[in-house]
């Protein structure tokens, strides 16, 4: 008998993926919030949950070590998503991928055809995909976390970010100046599992599917 | 100085090179009982002659260096089929069928996964000169064999058909990069990303390219697809191929994806994939791909398969043949022939050379030729 593995990331994610898991008749029977466990049942004995980092899902789900994962799309343009089904928008965790830069900063000037621009982000891929497509050279720093930092002590002129109520930015005097695109969470499935276990996996996808606003 | 190896790159130590020979051989004694003759092309050649008729894909996947005899830039295999394609339809100019086979290592530039090796050993089996559905039915059965002889449990081969996706997209007039675009989001099943590129698509091809994502899965999505594609003779051609290649292969587990397209660059019929469990990817790809050979001055029919070796022999249990024998240094007759019908019946039997004693079992060793009364008998290493 097979059974499944889904991975996913705790908090938002995990919070508004349950809605969807009811629908498939999955219920955890743990709260990662409270528990420490990385592997969680369920009520169903062939489907099991995986608890990883946000950007590691697509990874755990490339290798097979999930068969199913759910990961904002944001985290798959950066990963590439080699290997990987994306068949449903699950319309959750929605935010959006912006450009921001400290207020009375010039953004346009900075970035009329053929300027150069200092970028703080941990979304490497994304943001220079946006440049290039405005014809913008754009010099790149990797940051982990608290992004809003970086131009307020002068490490890049603009940061590419993911925003959702924009509280973060306004405090730390920083203003969205440009949408990239906007993000919600996909389901991903594994290439392999859904032709070897199809009969498992396609109900889940349906009810998924049936149960997306 | 330590002694790694670059990214991606690994040595085949000795229980894992056992299995890739042993693979190897079944296999190509396999494809030469079904009249599949090996060729050895060369590890490099001008690189025109490597991507032609490939994709970009392909082209970045090739490592390149310059020849200094010509000045031209050669590359290093990084598949062996269009190699297989230009001996074909240029050197051997056979009229009728010509069945080929080969094994060898192709380089990637870029892994094709994380933890993918860039030296794939390729092992492949092609048939030219058969435009009939027959060839495909004894290239995917042929494929099944291999599956088979390699131990790979719970297979399954889906089948596709790249002539789908060619007429909607002709249908749907995109631009050759946008038509890439479509091609990677039907690759990934993205809809939504899908139903963003197709906005302004006409229907019913907007429908139809929505559409084929979802028909994967067992026999039934053969009717849902004449159900939902549009009633042209090229569709229905290219589903009654599959409609044909289901039922002469009945006995198989055969299941269909009707938007895995592989290597569309230079596939335009029928293609497939086998999965084995376990498995995060396809073990074997292979298709119809008529058209590579005009590149190189005569078009031929064409269909066949390729995987890599190393990893179906991942799946392949440890060999269980009993250890080898020691044999003293003696110079003894009685010895010498022992050893050598020993080595006649398959086993193996090394030389104790002298000083190493204690080692042998290290060296693989768990029987030892011992003299009883004036014979030589095979008995439990002792001693170690």
């Amino acid at each position: 008998m097979s059974s499944i593995t889904l991975a996913l990331s705790k908090g938002r994610i995990f919070e508004e993926t349950l809605p969807l898991l009811a629908a498939a008749g999955i219920t955890p029977t743990d709260n990662p919030e409270t528990s420490r466990k990385l592997i969680i049942g369920t009520n169903r004995p062939d489907v099991r949950l995986v608890i990883v980092r946000a950007t590691d899902t697509p990874t755990y789900v490339q290798y097979g070590a999930a068969d199913l994962g759910i990961a904002g799309k944001d985290v798959l343009l950066e990963h590439g998503g080699a290997g990987l089904y994306q068949p449903l928008d699950l319309n959750i965790a929605k935010c959006r991928l912006c450009v921001a830069t400290q207020k009375g900063f010039d953004y346009a000037a900075a970035t009329r055809p053929g300027g150069r621009i200092r970028v703080a982000t941990k979304y490497i891929n994304s943001a220079k995909a946006h440049f290039a497509a405005k014809g913008v050279h754009v010099d790149l720093i990797k940051l982990y976390g608290s992004m809003e930092l970086a131009p307020l002590v002068g490490l890049a002129d603009a940061i590419v970010d993911l925003v959702s109520s924009g509280n973060t930015l306004r405090a730390n005097n920083l203003e969205e100046v440009e949408e990239i695109m906007s993000i919600s969470s996909r389901l991903v499935v594994n290439q392999a599992s859904l032709k070897l276990k199809r009969e498992i996996i396609q109900p889940v996808l349906d009810a998924f599917a049936g149960a997306v606003k | 100085m330590r002694w790694v190896l670059p990214d991606h790159i690994q040595d085949a130590l000795p229980s894992e090179a056992e299995k890739l020979e042993r693979l190897r051989r079944r296999l190509l004694d396999a494809f030469r009982s079904h009249g599949y003759q090996l060729v050895v092309p060369p590890l490099l050649e001008y690189l025109e002659s490597l991507t032609t008729g490939a994709g970009q894909d392909l082209r970045l996947r090739t490592f390149k260096l310059v020849d200094q005899l010509s000045g031209k830039t050669m590359g290093v295999r990084a598949d062996m089929t269009p190699q297989v394609a230009r001996i074909d339809a240029h050197l051997l100019n056979r009229t009728g069928v010509s069945r080929l086979c080969y094994c060898g290592s192709v380089l990637h530039a870029l892994p094709s996964t994380l933890t993918a090796t860039r030296e794939p050993l390729q092992l492949g089996a092609e048939l030219y000169g058969h435009a009939g559905i027959d060839a495909d039915i004894e290239i995917v059965r042929l494929l099944s064999e291999v599956m088979r002889l390699a131990e790979v449990p719970a297979s399954r081969i889906d089948l596709g058909h790249v002539g789908l996706f060619r007429v909607l997209a002709a249908r749907a007039g995109m631009m050759p990069e946008r038509e890439e675009e479509l091609f990677d989001l039907l690759q990934a099943k993205d809809v939504p990303g899908l139903r963003e590129l197709l906005a302004d698509v006409a229907e019913p091809t907007r429908s139809a390219l929505l559409a084929l994502p979802t028909l994967y899965g067992g026999v039934e999505v053969l009717d849902e697809a004449r159900r939902c594609l549009p009633d042209e003779p090229e569709i229905r051609a290219a589903l009654d191929d599959l409609a044909t290649l289901a039922a002469a292969l009945a006995d198989l587990p055969i299941s269909f994806d009707l938007a895995d397209l592989r290597g569309y660059h230079y596939h335009n019929g029928v293609v497939f994939a086998a999965y084995g469990s376990g498995s995060p990817a396809a073990l074997a790809l292979g298709g119809r791909y008529d058209r590579i050979g005009q590149a190189f001055g005569r078009a031929r029919p064409a269909t066949g398969f390729s995987l890599d070796l190393r990893e179906l022999a991942l799946h392949l249990p440890d060999a269980t043949e009993p250890g080898a024998i020691l044999a003293p240094t003696v110079a003894d007759e009685a010895l010498q022939a022992m050893v050598a019908q020993l080595r006649a019946q398959g086993e193996v039997v090394m030389t104790a050379l002298p000083g190493h004693d204690g080692s042998w079992k290290e060296a693989g060793c768990d029987r030892q030729l011992i003299e009883r009364d004036g014979r030589w008998t095979v008995e439990a290493l002792q001693g170690e």
